[in-house]
């Protein structure tokens, strides 16, 4: 039942979402003074109500988006036509993607913050450099490390980018085959280390490290065990008394005053009311396929492509990781259980492979881990025999001796992979759906092939009797990592943010999640993206403080 | 519309022994337990039949009373609002496609083995599926030989699936599910796996249910990482 049916009070500042880059903003600025209304489309379901219960979250979508009111559509080229798919999806709740993510923490190089400036043009892709380097962000990576009680060693990391602290908590114990993964790393003269990841470990900011279950990835943590915003950032916020949460509000527009400046916000409630929040400044954190949508549909005299959007280049040059990965059968006789569905999803990787090495056949690289394969459900068997005996078979052999080394699929940027608005299919509440158009660079085709060879490599090292690679046949975003629809960069004609991440049309609008990436790196851009949101939002702050 | 967070408990636990039908007729249920019985077959291990996958779909396409349990599985929640509407929806087709995929068995088996489904033998049965799935029968694992297979999606729905895709996947979650949701009798499933599942969800939310054991508790950094073991001994 809405208690805001009569149009609410002005603010400061209004965020569209309460997930890693929404959630940062909320506690910064919440922390500054300021007064903030944060909006989620989704519900604000609490610890207490998660459970590890596979059929409920990994085959009927309790969390992640529903096929049929909330669905995007898909097509590899302009060309094609676009079929609905669930592309890419991010679970609509209070939390957002830190919900229920796997939790890979890694940071960023500061190779990722130069890509034009190291590799010139590279034919089909628009490389281009950020507008800031790492060093400008480092302090931040190292707040959210902090505040977020991010687990790491980074001494193991032989590649580790400088750092000013170490991380708060140390890594959980690895897992069985985890233990496999280092072994064959060891022997083949890899370096693996524990790759910071999202839980607690030693007691943190009055949080523990409770949950071993192994419902980790996909489901949501009964426990504080998870750093998820729905468990810090939130609470921290509206401890201040400065931020008010409204849950289940579906942001459908971004309102324009005669000014040029942003006006606020429409959202649609439960009730169906279409109620403004009017605000000074308006933050965008929906993750980025929503974001760039949002911005599309708020169309007005002024913005007739799109707030903002006066370049044309609102949802181009997207970028997606696409999770690719190669599996390891081990014979029982031979070997002990892998215990694939115990852990935290990742249990030791490499950055070996990262940076450049033009021998490989291509440019710039991904992050490496060895992972779980889940629980028995859907355990992951690419490949499975579908039924039979073979079927149980595979299930009795080989679910307690497998496990996986996945990738972070670097996406180089094109022009022509680009997030728009679908013209026919609309979703359950007659808006227009997300329509993504995505085909992978060549040098994308080219590092997943190298790489997962390499990672065939380490599985038969660790004495793996079967391997099963997967391959790019087509992009899924599987990962749910997006980025570049809203490019930042200091010339106008060329990005839709400046350094802020501010819209260069609208100066009192800011897009704080991964929508400002000029180019996509190699590692999960959780982490850069709660620092890069701290940091605009200590650049808000302080604009606001001047009165701007 | 209530919120999700809000959805109140709807139909209580169901009872595992129950053997009444709230979808299929007596003939679809003995149709689909005996395909189940050839996708996830009974050998000196139980399969299909002994967990109880019939009974698991047949809850799953009554309607909308046992979609989603609660977080400690006492009940099941109440779907409201617009995803009442789209589990209606969804809930509708694969009803249809069962019904229509039953019949296709049946027409199948009488045209290439005389008889239904549900009265051949095995082999019979097996054959039935392999046209119905348009391939082979599956052959097991040989170890070394698996070709390479295309990137998916985390989640997996059964959304706009066909009826034997549907029937593999809805066989594996009778299997492997909780067992509040009518399938894993007695956790079967989990025992053939080597799966040490959770008897309670609710242990999952006090995270009394724990797998801490299970993990190299006493691996040392130093030893698995010669990086690491180098820069200290460098320090020293």
């Amino acid at each position: 039942m809405s208690d805001h049916a009569k149009k609410p009070e002005p603010v400061d500042v209004v965020i569209v979402g309460t997930g890693g880059g929404g959630g940062t903003a909320a506690k910064v600025l919440s922390e500054a003074g300021l007064k903030v209304v944060g909006l989620d489309r989704g519900p604000w379901i609490k610890p207490e109500q998660y459970s590890g219960d596979e059929v409920k979250y990994i085959n009927r979508n309790y969390v992640w988006p529903d096929n049929i009111l909330e669905s995007r559509s898909f097509r590899p080229d302009a060309d094609s036509d676009a079929l609905e798919m669930p592309f890419s999806p991010l679970p609509f709740c209070v939390g957002g993607g830190t919900t229920h993510y796997a939790g890979w923490l890694p940071r960023p190089m500061p190779s990722d913050f130069r890509m034009r400036s190291l590799h010139g043009d590279i034919d089909g892709a628009c490389l281009a450099d950020w507008p800031i380097s790492y060093d400008d962000l480092e302090p931040y990576l190292t707040k959210v490390e902090w505040a977020f009680g991010v687990n790491g060693l980074a001494e193991a990391n032989r590649n580790e980018p400088p750092r000013s602290k170490p991380y708060p908590c140390p890594p959980p114990p690895p897992t069985q085959f985890a233990v496999q993964f280092y072994e064959a790393c060891a022997k083949l003269g890899i370096n693996a280390f524990p790759v910071a990841s999202a839980n607690v470990t030693t007691p943190h900011n009055g949080r523990e490290l409770t949950n071993y279950t192994g419902y980790w990835n996909q489901f949501g943590d009964p426990s504080n065990s998870r750093c998820t915003t729905l468990t810090t950032f939130i609470p921290e916020a509206l401890a201040t008394g400065n931020y008010e949460l409204r849950p289940d509000c579906y942001v459908q527009e971004v309102t324009v005053g005669p000014d040029g400046l942003a006006k606020g916000v429409v959202y649609e409630d439960l009730d169906g009311n279409h109620i403004e929040q009017e605000a000074k400044v308006v933050i965008l954190a929906a993750g980025a396929i929503e974001s760039a949508r949002l911005m599309l549909l708020s169309k007005s005299n002024m913005f007739p492509e799109g707030i903002a959007n006066s370049s044309g280049l609102v949802g181009k040059f997207a970028t997606f990781h696409e999770y690719l990965f190669a599996i390891g059968l081990f014979d029982r006789e031979v070997h002990d259980p892998a215990h694939g569905y115990t852990g935290y999803y990742i249990s030791g990787g490499t950055m070996d492979f990262y940076e450049t090495d033009e021998d490989r056949g291509h440019i710039a690289g991904c992050l490496i881990t060895a992972s779980m394969t889940g629980p028995p459900v859907n355990w992951v068997f690419p490949g499975r025999p579908l039924w039979g005996q073979a079927a149980k078979d595979a299930d009795r052999d080989f679910f307690d001796y497998s496990w996986k080394i996945g990738i972070i699929l670097h996406d180089m940027p094109q022009e022509t992979n680009t997030v728009d608005l679908d013209p026919d299919i609309v979703d359950g509440w007659g808006l227009p759906v997300a329509r993504i158009t995505h085909t992978p660079h060549q040098n994308d085709v080219d590092m997943a092939d190298w790489q997962i060879e390499k990672n065939i490599e380490i599985l038969e090292a660790a004495g793996a009797a079967t391997t099963v690679g997967t391959q790019l046949t087509r992009s899924t975003g599987n990962t749910c990592h997006q980025h570049g629809v809203a490019r930042m960069g200091d010339d106008r004609s060329r990005s839709v943010l400046d350094k802020w991440c501010r819209a260069h049309d609208v100066p009192n609008l800011y897009v704080l999640d991964g929508s400002s990436f000029p180019t996509a790196m190699g590692v999960n851009p959780t982490l850069t993206i709660m620092a890069n949101s701290w940091r605009c939002c200590d650049f808000i702050a302080s604009e606001h403080a001047k009165g701007v | 519309m209530l919120s999700k967070s809000d959805w109140g408990v709807g139909a209580g636990p169901m009872d595992p022994d129950s053997e009444e039908k709230l979808f299929f007729t007596d003939h679809e249920w003995e149709t689909v337990e005996a395909a189940a019985a050839r996708i996830m077959p009974s050998d000196e291990d139980p399969g299909a039949r002994e967990a109880r996958v019939v009974f698991f779909i047949d809850r799953y396409l009554s309607g909308l009373d046992y979609i989603y349990a609660t977080a400690d599985g006492s009940g099941f929640l109440k779907l409201d609002g617009k995803y009442a509407e789209s589990w209606s929806q969804r809930i509708a087709d694969m009803q249809e496609t069962y019904r229509e995929g039953i019949k296709e068995l049946d027409t199948l088996a009488q045209e290439h083995q005389g008889d239904l489904f549900k009265e051949l033998d095995d082999e019979q049965q097996d054959y039935v599926l392999e046209l119905i799935s348009h391939a082979p029968k599956p052959e097991s694992i040989v170890l070394g030989e698996v070709d390479p297979v295309g990137s998916f999606l985390q989640a997996f729905t059964d959304d706009g699936m066909q009826f034997f895709d549907a029937l593999c996947l809805h066989t594996r979650q009778g299997m492997y599910c909780h067992p509040v949701y009518g399938g894993n009798r007695e956790m079967v499933g989990w025992r053939l796996v080597d799966y040490p599942g959770p008897e309670s969800l609710a242990d999952t939310i006090t995270c009394k249910y724990s797998l801490k054991e299970l993990f190299a508790l006493d691996a040392d950094w130093e030893e698995l990482i010669p990086h690491l073991r180098e820069k200290k001994s460098a320090e020293e």
